[in-house]
């Protein structure tokens, strides 16, 4: 079966024609324009220098790379931005997971509802989210501090604990907001892969007298696989950059490496170096990416 | 059906896309401030009185401000720098001198905030609003008397601090109980300052520049070190918000009005600058903002309360200093914090 | 007549899965409520007298009069649901064209396309608008020289730089959706429509849009979501004439969050059911 994210499976393997090639050059000058112009001019910035107002000078230098890689004191491999960074990586992988296993129940159940209601369900996912990031943030932290709505329940109202109890502000608080924010993105890409899951084929997988647990694990799940992948991309990604949440409800006791990037553009004036680390995160994904893509077609041939 | 949809969508489309060549004739004022920190009466009163309309963009931070200045491809008439950013700009040759016939209104400015080192001549900038970086202190809980970093950090109030996300801030204190220069952050000073920080930073729950208030309200923090605008809505939000300035020396930081090179219409930004000179307008500012006023007539029209505010107008004679443009020290203060900080193991 | 083909059979609950699906409605009803939690709340103390804090101080009216009072937020809000509107159109656009195009030829160099489509995704936005900042910097001067020779117009950043940043992160959304939908289509489908003597583009648009819809519909609202919210792009490309909800909302969070905001995003949310509400009946009616 086939990651959802690759080479597709092309109906015929048709080279593309006259009509082909001009109803594909509007996405091609977009991402020349808008893709590649911008990602080179930062890939070109990661190997400068910069002024005392953190503005590049265009000097070639190896610097940034070697900052993020390297300990500037001692000269070994590690440093503290790839200590950064694995914890970033740490938090999006336990983001993905928590969201996989709560969320892909939702999409099947929305992805097995009655037709006329499963748009109506999405919607239902989706509204949350038109309201302001900030403004969901700031009810969460409302419940969850210490004079918060929660500690008033459990302390004053039920008189189940005696002393409020630290939610916010701690590791818990930042993954609950995260996958808070990134539940949808799992929800929906996994919900398309059920909705056109074929019934006949779970009811034959019974018919031939497999449980639930087994007609799950060699029916659904792989039939369900590209959607699967989809969520677990569209969440693990964007959570490695996000660093609003981890400041807003985690403290920003612990930096994650959004937020040090950020800080280059914003407070430290290294753009030089912002660059370079924006330049590594993007260049490890495409390179991951291409690797998978290539077994993917190894696979199918 | 379908096609009907499409060509909505279409039209609105090609609707949003005029608005950007709007704004040409009349007369405007490009107006680039931080967020929220001119209230809309001020904006509002200006354009009835003078018929020009203000376009406002907002940004977070300093360097924000210069990122979007510097990087050029558009037409910002006054922008909003603080003081040591104003340095940053003359330097670069970026601010227009202002042309002190066309603001009368400056005299009102109380003479000790003119002239300062980052703006020596005076030439370029017009202080907006005055303030200071202190300890904010949760009387209810904190019963111990609190007169400056040390005591903030001397380990009882483990976990139950705030303070600003502002690694240049947090370097300044350190060096500060050592008796160095906020201005001084040469590599050796630098040096000095880490072993201070990596005995202070575990001790603090909460980092925020934006919103430091918020976890002293919510009862998570006890003390916090923040902008004195912020101490000054808690105290009027409840007494028990103490505010005081650290003995070691606190940081006064200087927010200013000035003129971008280039700005297609100075002669309207000339005219704001003199408006908001005008007491009884820098009074609506002050309302909004509880920083300390640096225009003298306005003081004296500030109620009885709110110049009994300590945060905004502290008492005594404080220990303080304005920062100056660090230029590539900037990089190396952010090194040193992001390394403590993610160097902490977990508690 | 019936474009399509019959569609997969007809939904039938298997036995033994009917302790499945009856275990995931339960789940599902449970991951509403969490979602819901902070929505409620917002919209309680939208009511709510007393600022600032968790007591309820009585029920008022205040703070949605302070909404309507208050014009550059609503201003804002406009200005971020017509970028959201435009970003959705355009991304739905060039997402679903191109998957499309993806899966029915195969272009050279295919795989490096697709990566290229990937890099939005995974870009930090701080880098993306730094890029998209300097590029736009870049372009303006030659650009606005090009078109003063025959109009007044001019290019600065705001509305339509600000929504080409958001439909650039918002497409691969889009054609990921829609590939992954077009995976193990009936490759017949089309051919069929063509064997009847349609144009390859009227077979798109009768036979695959139809098949494809579930997942523009869901990636389209996904676009419109990320649309929305997006901050930290819009920052670096947006101008003084755009500026969006939430740019304006993360200024008003640092003087503190008053209840209007809370009394803005109950607004949105009941006027999001009441269109949900409206389109399904509307729905129903067509049928």
């Amino acid at each position: 079966m086939q990651a959802a994210i690759g080479v597709p499976e092309t109906s015929g393997s048709r080279r593309p024609g006259l009509l082909g090639w001009l109803l594909m050059t509007p996405m091609l000058l977009w991402l020349a324009a808008f893709v590649i112009a911008p990602t080179l001019i930062l890939l070109v910035y990661s190997f400068c220098q910069r002024d005392d107002l953190g503005q590049v000078v265009y000097a070639f230098t190896w610097e940034n790379y070697e900052r993020i890689f390297f300990d500037p004191d001692t000269g070994k491999f590690g440093s503290t931005y790839l200590t950064v960074f694995l914890r970033s990586i740490l938090y999006a992988g336990l983001t993905t997971v928590i969201c996989l296993v709560v969320g892909y129940p939702v999409a099947w159940f929305i992805g097995r509802a009655p037709e006329g209601r499963r748009n109506l369900l999405l919607t239902l996912v989706m509204i949350p989210f038109w309201t302001s990031f900030l403004i969901r943030t700031y009810a969460w932290i409302t419940i969850l501090s210490t004079n918060g709505l929660l500690n008033s329940f459990l302390v004053d109202y039920t008189r189940l604990i005696a002393e409020p109890f630290e939610m916010l502000y701690t590791p818990g608080a930042v993954v609950l907001g995260l996958v808070y924010s990134y539940l949808p993105f799992l929800i929906l890409p996994v919900y398309g892969s059920v909705e056109k899951l074929d019934n006949s084929l779970v009811e034959a997988a019974f018919d031939l007298g497999a449980g639930p647990v087994r007609a799950f694990q060699k029916v659904i799940l792989p039939l369900t696989q590209p959607g699967i992948v989809a969520g677990i991309l569209l969440v693990f990604i964007p959570s490695l950059g996000m660093f609003a949440i981890t400041q807003l409800m985690g403290g920003g006791t612990e930096p994650t490496i959004g937020e040090v990037i950020q800080n280059q553009f914003l407070q430290a004036r290294d753009w030089p170096f912002g660059a370079a680390l924006g330049m590594t995160i993007v260049l490890l994904f495409a390179v991951v990416f291409w690797c998978t893509s290539r077994r993917q077609n190894a696979l199918e041939n | 059906m379908k096609t009907t949809r499409l060509l909505v969508a279409l039209a609105l489309l090609v609707t949003a896309l005029p608005t950007y060549g709007q704004a040409k004739k009349k007369q405007v004022l490009n107006l680039f401030c931080w967020s929220e920190y001119v209230p809309q009466s001020v904006i509002d009163g200006f354009t009835k009185e003078t018929g020009i309309k203000v376009n406002v963009e907002n940004y977070a931070s300093n360097e924000e401000m210069l990122s979007k200045l510097l990087a050029g491809g558009s037409n910002y008439d006054l922008v909003q720098p603080s003081e040591y950013t104003v340095e940053a700009l003359i330097k670069v040759d970026k601010l227009e001198p202002l042309n002190f016939e066309a603001i009368p209104n400056i005299k009102n400015i109380d003479p000790k905030y003119m002239k300062l080192p980052f703006d020596p001549e005076g030439k370029y900038s017009v202080p907006w609003m005055v303030g200071t970086v202190g300890i904010v202190v949760n009387t209810a809980k904190v019963k111990t008397p609190i007169t400056g970093y040390k005591d903030v950090f001397d380990g009882t109030h483990k976990r139950r601090i705030v303070v600003l996300n502002d690694a240049r801030e947090i370097v300044t204190w350190a060096l500060a109980t050592v008796g160095v220069s906020a201005n001084d952050l040469t590599p050796e000073n630098l040096e000095k300052a880490k072993p201070i920080l990596a005995n202070w930073l575990p001790q603090v729950k909460v980092y925020d520049s934006d919103s430091p208030k918020t976890a002293l309200l919510n009862g998570d923090v006890d003390l916090g070190i923040v902008w004195s605008g912020e101490a000054a809505i808690l105290w009027k939000k409840n007494k028990k918000f103490t505010y005081v300035l650290p003995a070691e020396g606190a940081h006064q930081f200087i927010d200013s009005l000035a003129i971008p090179k280039g700005a297609p219409n100075k002669e309207n930004a000339e005219k704001f600058i003199n408006y908001i000179l005008k007491p009884e307008v820098s009074v609506l500012v002050s309302e909004d903002f509880p920083y300390t006023n640096p225009n003298a007539e306005a003081v004296k029209l500030l109620k009885p309360e709110q110049r009994a505010n300590p945060a905004s107008y502290p008492t005594g004679e404080p220990k303080l200093e304005t920062f100056k443009d660090i230029g590539k020290a900037a990089k190396d203060i952010d090194v040193l914090v992001t390394d403590l900080k993610a160097a902490k193991k977990k508690k | 007549m019936t474009a399509a083909p019959s569609a997969p059979s007809r939904f039938r609950l298997p036995s033994g899965m009917a302790l499945v699906n009856a275990l995931c409605a339960g789940w599902s009803g449970l991951v509403f409520l969490f979602l819901y939690i902070p929505i409620i709340l917002l919209v309680v103390y939208s009511f709510n007298k007393s600022e600032m804090s968790v007591e309820w101080g009585g029920f008022t009216f205040e703070w949605y009069e302070k909404l309507w009072n208050n014009g550059p937020l609503i201003e804002a809000a406009k200005n971020s649901l017509i970028i959201a509107a435009c970003t959705t159109v355009l991304a739905v656009i060039l997402g679903t064209i191109g998957a499309w195009l993806l899966y029915r030829y195969k272009f050279p160099a295919l795989r490096s396309l697709s990566t290229l489509v990937f890099i939005p995704m995974v870009i930090p936005e701080v880098i993306m608008g730094v890029s998209l900042l300097i590029f736009f910097a870049v372009i303006s001067a030659p650009l606005n020289e090009w078109l003063a020779t025959f109009t007044e117009l001019e290019f600065q950043r705001g509305f339509l730089t600000v929504i080409i940043a958001h439909t650039t992160f918002c497409f691969p959304f889009v054609l990921v959706a829609v590939q992954a939908r077009l995976f193990g289509v009936d490759p017949h489908l089309e051919e069929a429509a063509m064997d009847l003597g349609a144009p390859p583009i009227k077979a798109f648009w009768l036979v695959m849009v139809p098949y494809l819809l579930p997942a523009i519909i869901s990636s389209a609202l996904m676009s419109f979501t990320l649309s929305m919210d997006e901050y930290i792009v819009t920052v670096f490309v947006n101008g003084p004439q755009s500026q969006t909800l939430p740019q304006k909302v993360f200024g008003l969070a640092k003087k503190g969050l008053d209840p209007s905001l809370n009394a803005l995003s109950t607004v949105f949310v009941v006027a999001t059911a009441a269109a949900v509400v409206l389109a399904d009946r509307v729905r129903k009616l067509n049928r």
